[in-house]
């Protein structure tokens, strides 16, 4: 027996979503339409109206509802550090620490050169036009430590220097509370080659 | 070796060659073993924020890796690091790529290939004293098509003459190369080059300049062949970033 149409749409749509294959869309599908109709509409709703209402902030890339997210415009941050992360999420957990101040680049991904990940879908023209405001004098690379958010950061650095722009990288090495014997090897081995003079 | 009915490897040299998402949580990791060259395997639950391995996945390190399974697609049990860690920054990283790349696109899968594992890792340790990155190149796509099988003379030309030193040639892929008779002409096909590029390339000699730019050259022509339509992605990336 073959679906309506509609619920066949409905099935191939879902599968835009990451991790979704034609078993999991269709069980989705069916749940909405039979078990939960109302969280289907509201699904439905709220999909289209973030849509609507929901692009890039003109300035640091996030995400937002203004042409100018209110963190951007908030007279209380620093403008003259600029830090770059990778993901939205990335930004939420700097937020979370209270220990950064300044303003925020979001690239909305990482290079990636084995994926054909490139400079065009991370916007770094926006992001040489954002540290180029002549307000920020420092630029705080927190792109993972990947060997692509390695990457990412060699190539923006490149790219801010040659603009006489300070670029810093966040630090890595013992987590907080690490203890040496649980940590694991890699990170230690990092800890070790980028160990730092006690004494300044 | 573990035994082969269990179908199980235990602690395999490997490189990561590459990962991708698979399913909800999981990767797909792609290794490079010296045992079994190419083998791809998944790491289950991988992408979990609390996952063992998630920090492990990284390329160009030297690890040991457990997997079993009888399908193309394996399951990777563990990763655990071997030897020390080894650092490509900048422009020896985009390099590590590009070696990454090349190995996923032409080695096949479950073709094992020590010698060309042991060059790999050799060639990974001269990118990370980032010195003549160029040279360290060249010398590995040349090692690299020649443990693939292809042949690529450097000895002598298409008929069987010696090659020499100033005689210009014309290199044909699967062919070799054709002595250029008279004024250099446009030819369709091929590359143009100086028979002491050749005899060079043969030396493992990369010192001369218009060597460095002719075998560059000749590479190119060579991997384009064999890799066909599909371009690289590291080297269309490199090409973009040059626009900025």
């Amino acid at each position: 027996m073959k679906n309506p149409p509609a619920l066949e749409q409905l099935i191939d749509s879902l599968r835009c979503l990451p991790g979704v294959g034609p078993k999991s869309a269709q069980r989705m599908a069916y749940y909405l339409l039979q078990r939960d109709r109302q969280g289907a509409s509201g699904l439905a709703l709220s999909l289209n109206n973030a849509l609507q209402v929901v692009d890039h902030c003109k300035l640091c890339n996030t995400f937002s509802e203004q042409a100018i997210c209110p963190l951007c415009e908030s007279a209380q941050r620093d403008k003259t550090v600029l830090c770059v992360v990778e993901m939205p999420t990335d930004l939420i957990m700097l937020e979370n620490t209270r220990a950064y101040t300044g303003m925020y680049f979001v690239l909305m991904g990482r290079l990636s050169p084995l994926d054909g990940i490139g400079p065009k879908e991370i916007h770094l023209d926006k992001l040489i036009k954002r540290a180029n405001d002549g307000i920020v004098t420092e630029v705080i690379l927190a792109t993972n430590y990947t060997v692509e958010g390695d990457a990412t950061a060699h190539y923006i650095s490149e790219l801010l220097r040659a603009r006489g722009i300070k670029v810093s990288r966040i630090a890595r090495g013992m987590p907080m509370g690490g203890e040496i014997e649980y940590v694991d090897t890699g990170t230690l081995a990092q800890a070790m080659l980028e160990r730092r003079s006690v004494f300044k | 070796m573990a035994s082969v009915s269990s179908h199980r490897q235990d602690n395999q040299s490997v490189y990561v060659l590459h990962t991708y998402p698979f399913k909800e949580t999981s990767l797909v990791v792609e290794l490079f073993s010296r045992e079994f060259g190419r083998v791809a395997t998944t790491a289950k639950g991988a992408r979990r924020p609390r996952s063992a391995m998630r920090g492990m996945l990284q390329a160009f390190q030297p690890m040991l890796a457990t997997w079993s399974g009888k399908l193309e697609l394996k399951t990777l049990h563990g990763l655990e690091w071997n030897g020390c860690l080894l650092l490509l920054q900048g422009e020896a990283l985009m390099c590590g790529f590009y070696l990454n790349e090349l190995l996923l696109r032409l080695l096949p899968r479950e073709d094992p290939h020590e010698a060309l594992f042991a060059y790999y890792a050799d060639t990974l340790k001269a990118l990370a004293s980032e010195q003549h990155l160029a040279t360290t190149l060249r010398r590995f796509e040349l090692k690299f098509l020649q443990e693939l099988g292809y042949a690529i003379p450097l000895q002598q030309d298409a008929n069987n003459a010696p090659i020499l030193m100033q005689q210009h040639y014309r290199y044909e892929a699967e062919h070799g190369a054709y002595p250029i008779r008279g004024t250099l002409a446009r030819y369709e096909n091929g590359v143009q080059l100086s028979g002491k590029t050749l005899i060079d390339m043969l030396n493992d000699d990369y010192s001369d300049e218009q060597t460095q730019q002719q075998s560059k050259q000749l590479m190119r022509y060579l991997l384009a062949h064999y890799l066909g339509d599909k371009p690289l992605h590291t080297r269309q990336l490199l090409i973009e970033l040059q626009g900025y």
